[in-house]
């Protein structure tokens, strides 16, 4: 799952100018992701994990890396 | 009501009429009416001068409320700086705008370089506590009261001069089209270098309305954002497109139907239609309004939404003239010129006002319109290559200006990239020299341009492809970067 996340991030969201140097601990949110790109990730997520992230929960915390990002989809996923 | 023409007047007239009432609240913090007056008296009594640009360096609330009005009230323009733009394109504006004093709290950031002896630092705190007296100023119509920098086509960013008489024509058009009383609460989320703080900062104390501060945070917890609308009682809001389709999807309205919230203004870039819809479903009570103009003519256009009129796959129209605005299309290239009491007086540079020629029928905005049946004005795009990215103007000659001072490029393009959500993204096609490669070169970048400016992709070209006339082929350089 982190490996297709991290693709679509940095292929479609922001720039990065080495991502096999971007750790799953490093900022997102310090790297360019903004509000429209958080939605573009949720909605990527939602329909290709088939898992739905509740709207109260979008939230700087949940996004700020990947590492952060994955306990987030996992704590949802069935 | 009888004519107003500067800021000052209007807000002072409303202190007399509601000193108690609050003016703005930021987090558990809220300043009355009054004590707002007095504070601004206190800054407008330690600045002397008149006629001089003094910058703010601080982020946007109460603190910098108070530094805008009192710099007001002593007679000068103010100049907000976007303390979160990277040293170069700060430094850049303040060595253009040459400011008498940047206003800021505690002591001079480092990133922030004073290299000349004519402007100074002040800390708000020492103004605050200072006895020197006021005097009243008499403010003259004219006279110019902000000055807001946007991305420049020359490569560089340029100050739009608005003057007293400017902003309190947009702001008294506002209070009256959208019905602002001591009853509204606005929720304000622009930073003041934006225009549309204006509405913020302006029409809100000249009608006696509070203005709360959205925190930071919540622009990214759509959820938080809605139920924060809600516990603040927010009759009005005036924001951008990108953050309502956030919001219209990701916000929770299902559940939170925001019953005190009256209306909604939006500007800055197109709202796009599929998300528009779903909003009006979800705020059904709600009256939405598109605003439209460059900061050089501040609103000039505006359309009520239309719920039964919105079709998905058509853009709204930027509906009818506004501010008492007088519009004309040019026959040849359908440009829209607009001949306002809003208009700007001129481009900030090098320390003084440049006025500008207007041609006989107003500002020539750079943007393609039509009317439509309806008798509605309706945007159809650039005539330049200006972007909207995130409701941020952006010139692409101001990114490719600085791509090209990096080590190691020959020569760059950047266009803008549709985003699906709303507004574009700036792309960039790079030629580099021998030797080098494009992630190292990069590198650099990000402490170099704003966040809304850095591109999303870059390519790698051997060369710019031209078309047969000689001028850059834009289009083949979408394709490479959409594939």
């Amino acid at each position: 799952m982190k490996p297709k996340i991290r693709e679509f991030i940095f292929q479609e969201l922001i720039f990065v100018a080495n991502p096999d140097q971007f750790s799953d601990d490093d900022d997102l949110l310090e790297a360019g992701l903004d509000s429209m790109g958080i939605m573009r990730l949720i909605m990527f997520i939602e329909d290709n994990f088939g898992v739905t992230l509740p709207d109260e929960e979008i939230d700087p915390d949940n996004v700020q890396t990947l590492n952060a990002l994955e306990k987030w989809i996992l704590r949802h996923k069935k | 009501m009888n004519q107003i023409s500067d800021l000052i007047t209007a807000f002072l007239e409303q202190c007399e009429r509601t000193p108690k009432h609050i003016a703005f609240s930021q987090d558990d913090r809220q300043i009355s009416y009054q004590q707002f007056e007095q504070r601004t008296k206190k800054v407008a009594g330690y600045l002397t001068g008149s006629n001089q640009c003094i910058a703010i360096a601080m982020d946007r609330g109460i603190d910098a409320a108070i530094a805008i009005y009192g710099i007001l009230r002593s007679g000068n323009s103010y100049l907000p700086l976007d303390i979160n733009n990277p040293a170069n394109r700060l430094n850049f504006i303040i060595a253009d705008a040459h400011p008498v004093y940047i206003i800021g709290i505690g002591p001079c950031p480092e990133n922030i370089n004073i290299d000349s002896q004519e402007t100074q630092w002040l800390d708000l705190r020492d103004l605050l506590i200072s006895d020197f007296s006021y005097r009243n100023v008499q403010i003259k119509t004219d006279a110019i009261a902000a000055i807001l920098y946007t991305s420049g086509s020359t490569g560089t960013p340029k100050g739009v001069a608005l003057s007293h008489k400017a902003i309190t024509n947009f702001a008294t058009w506002a209070g009256t089209t959208f019905n602002i009383s001591q009853s509204d609460h606005i929720a304000s989320l622009a930073p003041f270098h934006f225009d549309l703080s204006i509405f913020d900062l302006f029409t809100s104390l000249s009608c006696g309305a509070i203005v709360s501060f959205i925190p930071n945070r919540l622009t990214l917890s759509p959820s938080k954002l809605t139920q924060w609308l809600c516990d603040n009682k927010i009759t009005t809001w005036y924001t951008v497109p990108s953050l309502l389709s956030f919001i219209a999807l990701k916000g929770s309205l299902e559940t939170r139907p925001l019953s005190d919230l009256k209306q909604i203004l939006f500007a800055g870039e197109v709202f796009p239609t599929p998300q528009l819809i779903k909003l009006t479903t979800l705020l059904p009570n709600v009256n939405l309004y598109n605003l439209y103009g460059p900061t050089e003519t501040n609103v000039c256009c505006y359309w009520p939404v239309i719920t039964k009129q919105l079709q998905a796959d058509k853009n709204i129209p930027i509906g009818i003239p506004a501010c008492n605005a007088v519009l004309t299309i040019d026959k040849t290239t359908h440009e829209l010129l607009v001949e306002s009491d809003n208009n700007f007086s001129g481009y900030w540079q090098n320390g003084k006002l440049n006025t500008v020629t207007f041609k006989p029928q107003g500002y020539a905005t750079g943007d393609k319109v039509s009317i439509n049946a309806k008798h509605e004005y309706c945007y159809h795009g650039r005539l330049d290559r200006m972007l909207k990215c995130s409701g941020y103007r952006v010139e692409p000659a101001e990114i490719e200006s600085i791509i090209n001072q990096l080590e190691g490029i020959e020569t760059s393009v950047v266009i803008g990239l549709k985003d699906i959500t709303s507004g574009q993204r700036p792309a960039a096609a790079v030629v580099i020299k021998k030797g080098h490669t494009l992630t190292h070169i990069i590198k650099p970048l990000r402490q170099k341009l704003p966040a809304y400016m850095f591109p999303c992709k870059f390519t790698e070209l051997s060369a710019i492809p031209l078309l047969s006339n000689g001028k850059v082929d834009y289009l083949s350089i979408e394709k490479k970067l959409t594939h």
